[in-house]
């Protein structure tokens, strides 16, 4: 119980990622691969609040989003000169740059070493130290991103992103200043992946550079694009598949010295099947 | 001791190899027009097909390094053949190109790592024992001097194979443009094959001399594409001279920074270099 209690502690997580990503890539059309960084800067922000300097969880996750924010602004500002294949390769780029902070910052991160002890939240007299607690915490905090991200595909603010995804000088012909709504999407998922990492770093209470490498983004971006890009069930689906994964993997009875990798290969394999059979993954609505 | 002359060599070296790279990648580029995130990987197959051929199964090294060539071309071949062309021929987007390459490059890794484990491993038999040839007051090993006149041959090869023989012809003409390629009469798909051979073991080749020169490891592919990819985009991306141009820009940037900043910031510094020159510059210093 306490284990299936965990992988929902973990799905929950990358559900968050994944719909947040997808409001990036899926329904405005930027293939970001960079989420990782924010979902890091979140991370770190937490951890390090909590062990250093006693603010309580929730202040540091507000500051984990400003934080993104002020990030995600400066990046996003760069990135939405590219389109398409350059704009995947300058987003690689951030990642490996945030990557190469959290490592070398050492006064802030400890570096390689991580930061360990991360505490748990509590509020109103509950201890969320009891996971089962944390979990409804960590699932009310998806259902809100999940409702925000929903209102926000759904509203015209959403049809503009998707009209950018489809024609994006047509768009501009009628007026759109496309910078801004690129420019708005990418600082809200990045945000919101801030919010993932948060609740990541006080679940596993040690966080180290290795968990936001690039290949942290390609698995997000596996994950949308399984689940299905424009559709954010999919995502959430996704993210349950994935996770769930490792442990179907176990069940078929890999030896488990390498796991990681055997998980690794079937991520790589996921995106060449899909790619050739179903580019728009399980629920797609959209193409890239 | 003055520090400019081995400064300079240094860069040099990092320049040839990081040519090398760029060589193969700016040619796949230049035939097919998608960013192929699979090729660092490549490299990593011809110093792993080295690894076991010449250090498990102790045979002659120069075999075991044609051998590792061959094989990395084979494999670059059978990634278009089994994944690409298939892709091609539906009409696929670029991004779907290189969202594939993605899972190739991630799933190829994989098997390295499961095949060989994770550790750091050396081709070469004499650590500290190599011939050291001193140039003003820098010093250059035996291998190092190979991969300066490996990477001189080849390019000297594939400008003769590009403006001297029909292929080359053939392979000019579709960079151009591959529609009328086709109209006249060329084999499109039947060059793209041969150049994914031609580039992949020339990728295959610079992950060889990597290994002899330092060390290989699972996760060597992503480094070696970055800064391929770096390089051949601020050099001019399809653009021969332009990649080794960019290569060794690259590899003067790096040792500068590493010089004046330090050594962790390495990649950063590579990534800094790659955006500067997105937002200035897009088309490299080669391309107008």
């Amino acid at each position: 119980m306490e284990y299936l209690i965990h992988l929902a502690i973990l799905f929950t997580v990358y559900a968050m990622l994944g719909v947040s990503l997808n409001l990036v890539v899926g329904y405005t059309g930027l293939l970001s691969l960079t989420h990782a960084a924010f979902y890091g800067i979140g991370s770190y922000t937490t951890a390090i609040l909590l062990t250093q300097s006693g603010v309580d969880f929730f202040p540091s996750v507000v500051l984990g989003i400003i934080l993104t924010l002020i990030a995600s602004f400066l990046i996003g500002l760069v990135l939405s000169k590219f389109r398409d294949d350059y704009y995947a390769l300058g987003s690689f780029g951030f990642n490996a740059i945030a990557f190469a902070v959290f490592l070398n910052w050492q006064n802030l991160t400890r570096g390689p070493l991580g930061i360990p002890g991360i505490s748990k939240p509590e509020l109103f007299g509950i201890d969320f130290s009891n996971n089962f607690n944390f979990l409804m915490l960590v699932l009310a905090f998806l259902g809100l991103v999940y409702l925000a991200s929903r209102f926000i595909v759904n509203s015209s603010f959403g049809r503009v992103l998707k009209s950018i995804r489809e024609d994006e000088e047509a768009i501009q012909v009628f007026g759109y200043n496309t910078l801004y709504f690129k420019l708005a999407v990418f600082m809200i998922g990045a945000g919101m992946a801030a919010i993932a990492g948060s609740f990541f770093a006080s679940y596993i209470t040690f966080i180290d550079p290795s968990g936001f490498t690039l290949m942290e983004s390609v698995f997000i971006l596996v994950i949308i694009i399984l689940g299905g890009l424009a559709n954010l069930r999919g995502s959430v689906l996704g993210a349950l598949f994935l996770i769930l994964l490792p442990e179907i993997l176990r069940f078929v009875g890999f030896p488990s010295s390498v796991a990681a990798q055997m998980r690794q290969l079937v991520y790589g394999l996921i995106l060449i099947l899909l790619m050739l059979y179903r580019p728009q993954g399980l629920l797609g609505e959209y193409k890239i | 001791m003055d520090i400019l002359p081995q400064l300079i060599v240094n860069i040099i070296i990092a320049g040839a190899i990081y040519a090398l790279v760029a060589l193969g990648f700016n040619l796949i580029y230049g035939a097919t027009k998608f960013f192929n995130l699979a090729h660092g990987v490549i490299a990593a197959v011809g110093g792993y097909a080295v690894f076991y051929f010449a250090k498990t199964l102790g045979w002659n090294v120069y075999l075991a390094v044609i051998i590792g060539v061959l094989l990395a071309g084979i494999a670059g071949y059978g990634l278009d053949k089994f994944v690409y062309l298939p892709l091609r021929k539906r009409k696929a987007s670029n991004m779907v190109l290189l969202v594939a390459s993605l899972g190739a490059f991630t799933a190829i890794q994989a098997v390295i790592a499961i095949l060989f484990t994770s550790q750091f491993k050396t081709l070469s038999y004499s650590v500290g024992t190599q011939r050291i040839f001193e140039i003003f007051d820098g010093v250059i090993t035996q291998t190092q001097l190979i991969i300066l006149m490996s990477v001189a041959l080849i390019t000297a090869g594939l400008i003769l194979l590009l403006y001297k023989t029909r292929f080359g012809k053939a392979v000019r003409a579709m960079s151009d443009d591959e529609e009328v390629a086709k109209i006249v009469g060329i084999n499109t798909n039947r060059i793209i094959g041969r150049i994914f051979f031609i580039g992949s073991a020339i990728a295959g080749l610079a992950g060889i001399l990597v290994g002899f020169d330092t060390g290989i490891e699972p996760t060597m592919g992503l480094g070696l594409l970055l800064k391929g990819v770096i390089a051949s985009i601020i050099g001019g991306v399809g653009n021969i001279y332009g990649g080794v141009m960019g290569a060794f820009l690259l590899g003067f940037v790096e040792n500068f920074g590493i010089w004046k900043i330090s050594g962790e910031w390495k990649d950063a510094i590579a990534f800094a270099l790659l955006i500067v020159f997105l937002l200035f510059r897009p088309k490299g210093i080669m391309n107008k």
